[in-house]
Formats: C-alpha cells, sequence, structure tokens
C-alpha cells in the first residue's frame, strides 16, 4: 500500500533521513521504533508531504506522491495525528472534527458517528474549545480528527506521549479496533514494548536509517531492542 | 420670554449636542478606519505579516470610485439611475481592488513565504511606495474630486445634525462586519482561515490548501478596504495618491489597538480610533487630532501589550 524507496530528506541543514526503505500492506499495523532524533516524525512528515524529500520516492497504492502538496496527500486517504496532538486551540471539539473532514473524503456524518463511537467524551465536550481539554482527551480529539476523512492509512506520532498508563491503553485498545475496521495503521513510538506488541511488523531507526526489521515478536526477543528500547539487562 | 431655557441649562444643551455630533462623526471615522483595519489584521493573523500596502489598496479603492462613477456619469447611467450607478461603482471597485490585493500577495508575498520575516516586510513597503508612484503618474498629483452627490442632505434628531452619507456609512460598516464574522465562523473557509491561523502545518494536514486560504484573506481584505476608500471618497469629496499613508498608519494602529490577529479587536479598535479623534479634536484641539491616535495606542500597550483583544503572545514549542 505504501512504500517508501531510499528516501532522503533533510531538515534544515541536517540529513534527517539517510535512506529509508519500508513498506507497508494494507491492514497492517507496522511500528516504527527508535530514539529521539532517530527520524521518526520525518518519516511521517516526508509521507504528509510537509517535508520534501530531497532524494528517493514515496509510493501510495502504486502512485508517486513525492511531489504532491499535502492537501492532495491526505484527499489520497493517508491521514496523520502528528507529534503533540497539535488540536486547534481556540476552534470548538466539533469544529476541530468538522477540519478533520475538510477534505471532503467520504460523509461527514457517519465520520461523526463512528468517532463518537469511539470516544463518547468527545460528543459530551464538543462545544468545548479543543485548548481545554486535558491531554489524554486531547490525543482521542487528534485521533478523532485524523478519522474524520475515512483515511486508508493513518499515521500516528507517539500517540502515548505524555499520557497516564490507563490511558495508553485505551489509546493502544482503540488503534487496534480502528485497525480491525480496516484501516492501515504505521505507527511511530517511544514506547516500544506496546507499539511491537501491537503490531504484525516493526523497523528500528537510528540516525536516520533503518537498523532492524521484522515482525513484532522477532523484535521483542531482539536483544539489540532489547538493550536499547526495552530497558533489559541482558 | 416665557419659551427661552435658563442660561445654565442651554450651557449643558449646547454641550450635549456637541457631544453626539461628535459622537457622529468619529463613529463614521472610526467605521471606515475598522474596515481597513480588518484586511490588516486578517493578513496578520494568518502570515505573520503587517501588510504596509494595505492602505494603497483603499486609496486605490477611492481612486476606482472616482474612475468608475465618472465613467457612468460619463455614458448617462448616473442620470438614468443614481442607486445602479452607485451600486455597480462600489461592485467593480470592490473587485479591481480585490484583484490587486491578491496579484500582490502572489508577486510580492509568496515568494518570500519561506525567507526572514523581514524579507516580506520590506517587500510590502515597496509595494506600497511603487502603488503610490503608479497612481500620481497615471492620475496626476493633484487633488481629484468625487461629484457630491448626496450633498449635507441629513436629518436632525435631538437637535444633532447627521448626513444620510455618514448614516450609510455607518450602516454598511457594521452590515459587511457583521458579514465577515459570520464567514469566519461558519462557513467552511471561515474555519479553514482560523485553523491556518491557529496552526499552518496541523491546517495542511487535514487537507487544507494553505494558498487558497491566504489568497482568499487578501481578497476580503483588499474587497473591504475598497469600499472604504470609496465610502470615505464620497464623505471628503477630495482624493490624492497619498492618502493611503496616514488612513493605512491609522488603521494599523486601530489593529494593533484591538489586539493584531484579532477581527472583533480590528472593530472596535477602529470605532475607539475614529471616537477619540473625534471628541479629542474637538474638546482639546485639532491641532493634535493625528496624534490623539498614537498617544491612545501608547497608553493601551503600556497596559496591556497584546492589544485590548490581544493575546499574550504565546512561544510555540
Amino acid at each position: 500500500m505504501l512504500e517508501l524507496r531510499d528516501l532522503h530528506t533533510f531538515y534544515g541543514p541536517i540529513e534527517a533521513l539517510r535512506g529509508i526503505d519500508l513498506e507497508i500492506s494494507q491492514g497492517e499495523i507496522v511500528s516504527l521504533i527508535g530514539n529521539n532524533g532517530a527520524g521518526k516524525s520525518t518519516t511521517l512528515m516526508t509521507i504528509s508531504g510537509i517535508l520534501k524529500p530531497q532524494s528517493g520516492d514515496i509510493l501510495f497504492e502504486g502512485e508517486s506522491i513525492r511531489e504532491s502538496a499535502p492537501h492532495k496527500i491526505v484527499r489520497m486517504g493517508i491521514s496523520q495525528v502528528p507529534e503533540g496532538r497539535r488540536i486547534f486551540p481556540k476552534l470548538t471539539v466539533r469544529e476541530n472534527l468538522e477540519m478533520g473532514s475538510f477534505s471532503g473524503r467520504g460523509d461527514a456524518a457517519s465520520a461523526f458517528e463512528m468517532v463518537f463511537g469511539l470516544f463518547p467524551v468527545l460528543q459530551e465536550r464538543q462545544n468545548q474549545f479543543g485548548g481545554t481539554l486535558s491531554g489524554g482527551e486531547q490525543q482521542m480529539l487528534a485521533i478523532a480528527r485524523a478519522l474524520m476523512c475515512h483515511p486508508k492509512l493513518l499515521l500516528l506520532d507517539e500517540p502515548s506521549l505524555g499520557l497516564a498508563p490507563i490511558i495508553v491503553s485505551k489509546i493502544f485498545k482503540t488503534i487496534r479496533e480502528i485497525n480491525r475496521e480496516g484501516v492501515t495503521v504505521l505507527l511511530v513510538e517511544q514506547n516500544a514494548r506496546a507499539a511491537l506488541k501491537l503490531s504484525r511488523r516493526g523497523y528500528v531507526l537510528e540516525n536516520g536509517q533503518i537498523l532492524l526489521r521484522g515482525n513484532g515478536a522477532e523484535l521483542l526477543n531482539n536483544n539489540d531492542v532489547k538493550k536499547a528500547y526495552l530497558g533489559e539487562q541482558i | 420670554m416665557p419659551g427661552e431655557i435658563p442660561p445654565k441649562q442651554r450651557f449643558f444643551c449646547y454641550n450635549l449636542s456637541m457631544f453626539l455630533q461628535q459622537l457622529i462623526n468619529g463613529l463614521t471615522l472610526g467605521s471606515v478606519y475598522a474596515l481597513i483595519a480588518l484586511g490588516y489584521s486578517m493578513v496578520y493573523g494568518i502570515l505573520e505579516l503587517i501588510n504596509f500596502a494595505h492602505g494603497e489598496i483603499y486609496m486605490l479603492g477611492a481612486y476606482f470610485g472616482i474612475i468608475f462613477f465618472g465613467l457612468f456619469t460619463a455614458v448617462g447611467l448616473t442620470a438614468f439611475s443614481l442607486p445602479l450607478a452607485l451600486a455597480l461603482t462600489f461592485v467593480l471597485s470592490v473587485i479591481f481592488c480585490a484583484s490587486y490585493g491578491f496579484t500582490i500577495e502572489k508577486i510580492a508575498y509568496k515568494p518570500l513565504r519561506n525567507a526572514p520575516r523581514l524579507s516580506p516586510l520590506i517587500s510590502a513597503i515597496g509595494v506600497s511606495i511603487f502603488l503610490q508612484n503608479f497612481v500620481m503618474l497615471t492620475q496626476g498629483a493633484t487633488d481629484k474630486v468625487f461629484p457630491p452627490i448626496f450633498g449635507t442632505a441629513g436629518f436632525r434628531f435631538l437637535s444633532v445634525q447627521m448626513t444620510y452619507l455618514q448614516l450609510s456609512i455607518i450602516v454598511v460598516s457594521v452590515i459587511l462586519m457583521f458579514c465577515l464574522r459570520f464567514f469566519v465562523r461558519k462557513t467552511r473557509m471561515g474555519k479553514a482561515m482560523r485553523a491556518v491561523a491557529q496552526d499552518k502545518v496541523m491546517a495542511s494536514l487535514v487537507g487544507v490548501n494553505i494558498d487558497t486560504v491566504i489568497s482568499v484573506t487578501f481578497l476580503i481584505g483588499s474587497g473591504l478596504a475598497a469600499i472604504a476608500g470609496l465610502m470615505v471618497a464620497m464623505y471628503y469629496g477630495l482624493v490624492n495618491y497619498f492618502i493611503g499613508y496616514v488612513a493605512g498608519i491609522k488603521a494599523f494602529t486601530a489593529a494593533v489597538l484591538g489586539g493584531i490577529g484579532s477581527i472583533r479587536g480590528a472593530m472596535l479598535g477602529g470605532i475607539l480610533l475614529g471616537l477619540v479623534e473625534s471628541l479629542g479634536g474637538s474638546y482639546i484641539s485639532s491641532e493634535y487630532k493625528d496624534a490623539y491616535a498614537f498617544i491612545l495606542l501608547i497608553i493601551v500597550l503600556l497596559v496591556k501589550p497584546g492589544g485590548l483583544f490581544g493575546k499574550a503572545e504565546l512561544e510555540k514549542v
């Protein structure tokens, strides 16, 4: 469904991605783990078209999207929940969700029904400003907003960041649910254990390059991964 | 005499009517400032750019008004139907000014979108100088006259004289401001504008075409400035190529006063500025008419640096 081929992206003068190859098939949850500054968010921003790659290619359903503008990429069905959630603070919850359906993909009414079903709290707070929600609610709103355009591929950037463990497990449960509904997921996480448990396959990113790849269970048992990302003593 | 008002009361009546008279003058002036200030504030909200060429759009609006109205008079349309001629003058001025605003953004600001913030600002000053000289060369350096079609016709109420033109300026401005408010709050494009003002990257990520939103912002801001320019041309009757400078500075002051980036702030800032100028001019001294605006600005910024409706600057992480 999505294929990155030898992708190089500069972030200012720094070469943040130094040749990424990555593949995602329809219906998968794939996780991308790595330390701060490894290039995880840069990868997602390059897929979404906010950052333009220096070289390499991005294929979505067989079509190159490396030259496409961000709003066109959304229209094709790639939706992102960015790092730090980026809720529109001065729009109400409902308006935030309406913005999610701005691209005009699919029907907004059914999308509202779906996201209010997933996150009933958003329905209760729909007239509140986005900026007044708690961190966990903002994360739910960010995911809901990204779902409003009926995406084929959902890019999630650190959805567990800064949230209480009980909310994290609820978010991860929801991601699995969304995936069961047929949405392909690319999950970027520092919380490697939770991410790998959820995913069919995973990639480990370091210094802008793919260090390891494999299925979730394989990576969880890999000694390098255990040492570097799961905090286990070998 | 039986009907005479005692001296003390007469003094009071005189003062009250003068106050109300200045209030009306101030409201007229203020609603024009507000219309121009909206353009500054909207563009700043979206691009964080102070569009110094905006005052020139207002000046162009006045000139287009004179040109088109003259044209309609020459072909006999004005004699046939004055309202029709006026309506067409307004529509054409708005269309022409909006296309100037649109083009200026594409030529002078868009190529500098990722440049340091000073570059588009300098570009804006360049556009402003260019437009002033362009109009001076093509239209001449002397004052142009807008024919006094309304004259001083008006009505009295509570011993205060209000012309129909003043009333129209206030009413038109208020209607336009309500329309804008509705547009920004309720329509799809208005919501997209607010989203872009809050977070451009995120707005792109939900599928908003940032360039379209920026263009719409310039179209609307320029259209409002055109109407302001045309109404002022009718109000004062005289126009020259330099009127955009002072009006632009005043409207910019109004926008900052209200809190730049805030639409409500621009409206109230403009009206407040008009009132202060008019009341200050009549009660203190008309010599310093232009200074009151800036004194008010300094006081507000000392007390509330973000302006009346602005928020304190938050550093984005």
